[in-house]
């Protein structure tokens, strides 16, 4: 449809041959981006991959077993024992639904598909549905009938937007940037054409976003500011009027159906600035109503004053309203995007999380390649007509950058709006180079008249290109650079964002994979050897895997509402034994898991991680739990020898390298991740016994021993065992201290 | 040496006298003190009978050296915050009621408590429990403040304080309100609204060149791509040597970058945006077809040279990058 309109007028069977062509370009884009996305399927097999997806899966299964209303009111208490949690109320829902809804349409059609397949093969459908979306919004922007395709290929196969949907990404992200780059199209349209239905449309669209992912407030905050750049432009329209109050109306009262949204959008700050505009545009309609009907030029100064002062007095009423407590002010997450100092000193559990890291350039070049010179090229062709559409191209793209370098995983944003920026320019090159017709000289040579304000340098008429020379040598760098980006987007996506991370591969001498299995088989031995409801104590990052491919409770997960709860598990894994047998006793903790990737060098482990809990821990307990302790007088953090007593006594530490030593012959025993010596005398443990160490030891198991049948505490016990001999056989120590709980 | 030594327990027998004297009730005197100013304003002596051992107070001492001879930043910094906290909480205490004192001990006034403590370093801050009554410490040693964590705010020793002492009231801070600010504030919001208001005839063109917000916009957005918030951030060095007495523009490692290291990439973008602008917008404009061809070579030519030195960059970045372009293979 959109095609059709675009062009130049031609001929009605060339016009046809022309949208045949585009739709099978289309179908192309779409294929390529989907079997792009497919290497991990190929390579390893058709599973769920990393953490968040797991839980994403699990409430998808259980959403396609109970149905959609126990689903909404899901309680679910195998996790956060024991604490449990309201599920159906805490989970953006939209992603379920739809492969729910996909599920049970294939049913209906008699197709028996199962429900992983679906999930798996999620990200990669919708990627295809984001070329198409990719392609309409760039049509707006431009009269170039090759943009809108270049746009779509490049956000096909883009690596910014592939490391978070390839198949087996189940995630939120999976979807919502689909619906991201749509909403933004249909607001576009809507506000092109100043029509309420475009608006309803994209309000519709806004309110499935709001559904799908917590990047929506990212949309929640653009519209306004684009409005707000239009309307201090002087490009305020009946358009806008409709358009914007459309949406804001209609896409508020959706987001408000969801019920971990519920009243948000009216009591935190960031959903002000959407209702802070649309009361401005309001009094600003009003005013121009009464312009219209009433001249005189006092008047309208009067008038000016009166927007102007009502702007800044409900600025300041926002600002009373926060401080007094009316609104919530910027939570957590999003004030560190401003101030970027925030979350280190206030909630290390938001900075302990690495895609929430600051950006360094090479990031940018390796998920955007070519693009990320076009881009800012594009821009710049934005400001030449600077239409409505254009201005928000410039404010998408200030923003989306700025969110970017702040924070990794919002590359995924700026990533549609470079698409469409690159597009651009590279359409204008390829357009002006690859025309056959050579340029005549411009017949008259009067001098153009100045449009004012417009951009230096465009100001004169377009000629074309005089020499099919320098068109073949600009068309055939173009062609180098396309073709460089497309083998540079296979490498990137083949290499770095295709791992499931549940799954390690790795090389064996000869050259064949090696494929290192040890997540699976940890997760397997607890299905099958313990209790239905033994309670895991792991570091949260597992906890999601654990209740999905192990069924079985656990102490804490992804899911990080509860800082206190992780602050716990944090305590318990960095305190002595002594401290931490009765927390894990309290919390009725059967098995504690640690991640230990010391033998196969595998970085990605908890003693890598531990830091990070002993910061968590020493937010809530200051005085019991201190990051100085795990640091050498000298500064370092060490695991060997010169590793300090707090390090050596918590209980990460010894459940790591538990009979570790004993692997290697005697004094060669080595930690492949630190690079260090490992002391031949490993840690003793008295208060848990090992169940199950996995093939390459990533996972480790720890069945927390019951209490004494004799009274006696754990450490003697132990100690009785070994066959040492009691201190002082006739005082019964200690026994004391456990029966406290 | 030797001198210091039989110095202080010489001190500390003063000290006891003074103790002895004031045997009525310490606190008393000290909170009479504390009501005029507080923190009260110590030396030596007062210093060991405030802090002298049987109490039923809790004190808190802050061992600071403001003179600037001794070149100590942190307790030139601390010190607003420490009065501060001390006015506040005495202000906040009137019927002293959580029984703390606040006493601030200059090196100047003190020099041989800070001897006779060992102290090498400044500030330190010290919290006395109370040796009898209610709130008794088993242990009559002092509890001491961590400083490390850089500089410190009122708020964060309170709430120090308020987890040592538990059970009695912890009156907040208020902080006054900065009149000044507020004041300069406005009057600068209101001169700089008047003076564009009164210049708007020559700022006008200005704000609504497009010319400018164009180039601020790219600007902008150059320097968020090429890291620019990564240093804001993570405070990189600009440069650092590469251990041969040479200078390394550029760090190893995918995750770390340097301060100049990212304004050569910002420089590389925008050379390449650049060329990319004038290929698409400007050549086709030229009316004469020599000046066409020749800008057309020398911009592309410039493009595929500094995207080769770009790929060649990033090359040292990611060590396992098989792309490159010539000549900068």
């Amino acid at each position: 449809m959109a095609a059709k309109t675009q062009g130049p007028a031609v001929g009605y069977t060339t016009e046809s041959t022309r949208t045949l062509l585009r739709v099978v370009i289309l179908c192309f884009i779409a294929a390529a981006a989907i079997s792009s996305r497919l290497f991990s399927v190929i390579r390893f097999e058709s599973i769920i991959h990393e953490f968040d997806p797991w839980f994403n899966f699990r409430a998808t299964k259980y959403l396609v077993a109970n149905g959609f209303h126990k689903f909404w009111d899901w309680f679910d208490d195998r996790t956060w024992h024991p604490l449990g949690r309201v599920t159906g109320g805490t989970l953006y829902p939209g992603l379920m639904v739809t492969s729910g809804a996909i599920y049970h349409a294939l049913r209906t059609l008699t197709i028996p598909v199962d429900i992983r397949n679906i999930c798996v093969l999620l990200a990669p459908a919708c990627s295809g549905l984001t070329a198409f979306a990719t392609y309409l919004l760039t049509n707006e922007m431009t009269t170039s009938p090759s943009a809108g395709l270049l746009a779509a290929v490049f956000m096909g196969i883009a690596p910014g937007y592939i490391s978070r949907s390839v198949a087996g990404s189940y995630d939120n992200e999976a979807i919502a940037i689909f619906l991201l780059v749509f909403t933004f199209y249909l607001w576009i349209k809507a506000l092109k054409l100043g029509s309420m239905l475009w608006g309803a449309l994209c309000a519709l669209f806004y309110g499935y976003m709001v559904a799908s992912w917590g990047g929506y407030a990212f949309i929640t905050c653009l519209l306004p500011v684009h409005a707000l750049v239009l309307i201090c432009m002087g490009r305020y329209s009946t358009r806008l009027y409709v358009s914007y109050t459309t949406w804001y109306a209609l896409g508020t009262l959706a987001s408000m159906q969801i019920p971990f949204v519920g009243f948000l959008p009216i009591k935190t700050s960031e959903h002000m600035p959407a209702l802070g505009i649309f009361g401005f545009i309001q009094l600003i309609g009003f005013i121009q109503y009464v312009r219209s009907a009433i001249s005189g030029r006092q008047f309208q100064t009067f008038l000016v004053t009166i927007l102007v002062a009502t702007f800044g007095l409900g600025l300041l009423g926002l600002v009373a309203l926060t401080s007094l407590g009316y609104v919530a002010p910027w939570s957590g997450r999003f004030y560190s995007l401003w101030d970027t100092g925030y979350a280190k000193i206030h909630i290390p559990i938001i900075a302990s999380v690495s895609e929430h890291q600051p950006t360094a350039w090479p990031s940018f070049f390796f998920d955007l390649n070519f693009l990320i010179w076009l881009f800012p090229a594009g821009v710049y062709l934005c400001f030449q007509d600077l239409k409505d559409e254009h201005v928000f191209v410039v404010v998408y793209a200030l923003f989306g950058s700025y969110f970017a370098g702040v924070m990794v995983r919002l590359m995924l944003t700026l990533t549609p709006v470079v698409c469409v920026a690159a597009a651009m320019a590279a359409s204008q090159i390829l357009d002006t180079y690859l025309s056959w017709k050579s340029a005549t000289p411009p017949e008259e040579q009067e001098a153009p008249k100045k449009v004012k304000g417009g951009l230096r340098g465009s100001d004169k008429p377009n000629v074309g290109i005089y020499s099919n020379l320098t068109k073949v040598m600009v068309s055939g760098s173009m062609l180098v650079y396309l073709l460089m980006f497309v083998s540079h987007c296979t490498w990137v996506t083949s290499n770095a964002y295709s791992s499931p991370s549940v799954v390690l591969a790795s090389r064996m001498p000869d050259g064949s994979q090696h494929i290192i299995d040890d997540y699976r088989e940890a997760y397997q031995w607890l299905r099958q050897n313990t209790k239905e409801d033994a309670k895991i104590m792991s570091w949260w990052d597992y906890g999601y895997q654990i209740g999905g491919m192990a069924d079985r409770p656990t102490l804490v997960d992804n899911n990080t509402w509860n800082n206190t709860h992780i602050a716990t598990v944090g305590k318990a894994m960095s305190s002595r034994e002594e401290v931490s047998y009765p927390i894990m006793r309290q919390h009725e903790v059967d098995y504690v898991l640690v991640v230990f990737g010391a033998l196969l060098g595998y970085s990605g482990d908890d003693i890598n991680k531990f830091l990070w809990m002993v910061r968590i821990a020493e937010g809530i307990w200051p005085d019991e739990v201190k990051e100085r302790d795990f640091f050498t007088p000298q500064g370092e953090y060490r695991v060997d020898e010169g590793a300090t007593e707090t390090m050596k006594n918590s209980l990460m530490y010894k459940m790591s390298y538990y009979n570790y030593a004993s692997l290697f012959p005697a004094g060669q025993a080595a930690d492949r991740v630190r690079g260090v010596r490992i002391p031949d005398q490993g840690p003793v443990l008295n208060t848990l016994e090992e169940a199950f160490t996995s093939e390459n030891w990533i996972i480790r198991i720890y069945k927390v021993k019951d209490l004494d049948n004799i009274g006696r505490d754990h450490a003697n016990a132990a100690a009785f065992e070994r066959g040492q001999k009691k201190k002082k056989p006739t005082k019964k120590r200690g026994a004391r201290v456990l029966r406290v709980d | 040496m030797r001198i210091l030594s039989s110095i202080a327990p010489l001190l500390l027998l003063i000290g006891g006298g003074l103790a002895k004297k004031a045997q009525a009730d310490p606190y008393e005197e000290f909170n009479r003190l504390a009501q005029r100013s507080s923190p009260i304003k110590l030396n030596d002596a007062t210093y060991a009978s405030l802090t002298g051992a049987p109490r039923n107070h809790s004190v808190v001492v802050l061992l600071t050296a403001l003179e600037t001879r001794f070149g100590c930043q942190l307790c030139q910094d601390f010190q607003p915050e420490w009065d501060l906290l001390g006015k506040s909480w005495t202000r906040g205490d009137k019927t002293g009621e959580s029984r703390l004192l606040f006493g601030t001990l200059d090196f100047a006034d003190g020099r041989e408590t800070f001897i006779s403590l060992g102290l090498q370093t400044a500030p330190v801050l010290m919290l006395f429990h109370p040796t009898v009554g209610p709130h008794a410490a088993a242990s009559p040693e002092p509890v001491r403040y961590d400083f490390t964590a850089g500089p410190t705010a009122a708020e964060q020793v309170h709430t120090w304080l308020s987890r040592q002492l538990p059970d009695r009231p912890h009156p907040a801070i208020k902080r006054p309100i900065n009149w000044i600010r507020w004041a300069s504030t406005v009057t600068l919001v209101l001169g700089v609204g008047t003076a564009l208001v009164s210049a708007s005839a020559y700022v006008l063109p200005v704000i609504q060149n497009r010319n400018i917000w164009a180039s601020v916009s790219l600007i902008a957005i150059l320097l968020f791509i090429s890291g620019h918030m990564f240093n804001h951030i993570r405070k990189v060095p600009y440069i650092v040597g590469d251990g041969k007495g040479g200078v390394s523009y550029i760090a190893g490692g995918f995750q770390s970058q340097l301060g100049l290291e990212t304004q050569i990439v910002a420089a590389i973008y925008g050379v390449l945006s650049f060329c990319a602008i004038t290929l698409a917008v400007k050549v086709p404009r030229m009316a004469d077809s020599k000046t066409q061809q020749v800008a057309v070579v020398v911009w592309s030519i410039t493009l595929f040279l500094v995207y080769s030195f770009l790929l060649s960059v990033f090359r040292v970045k990611n060590g396992g990058y098989p792309f490159s372009l010539p000549p900068f293979m």
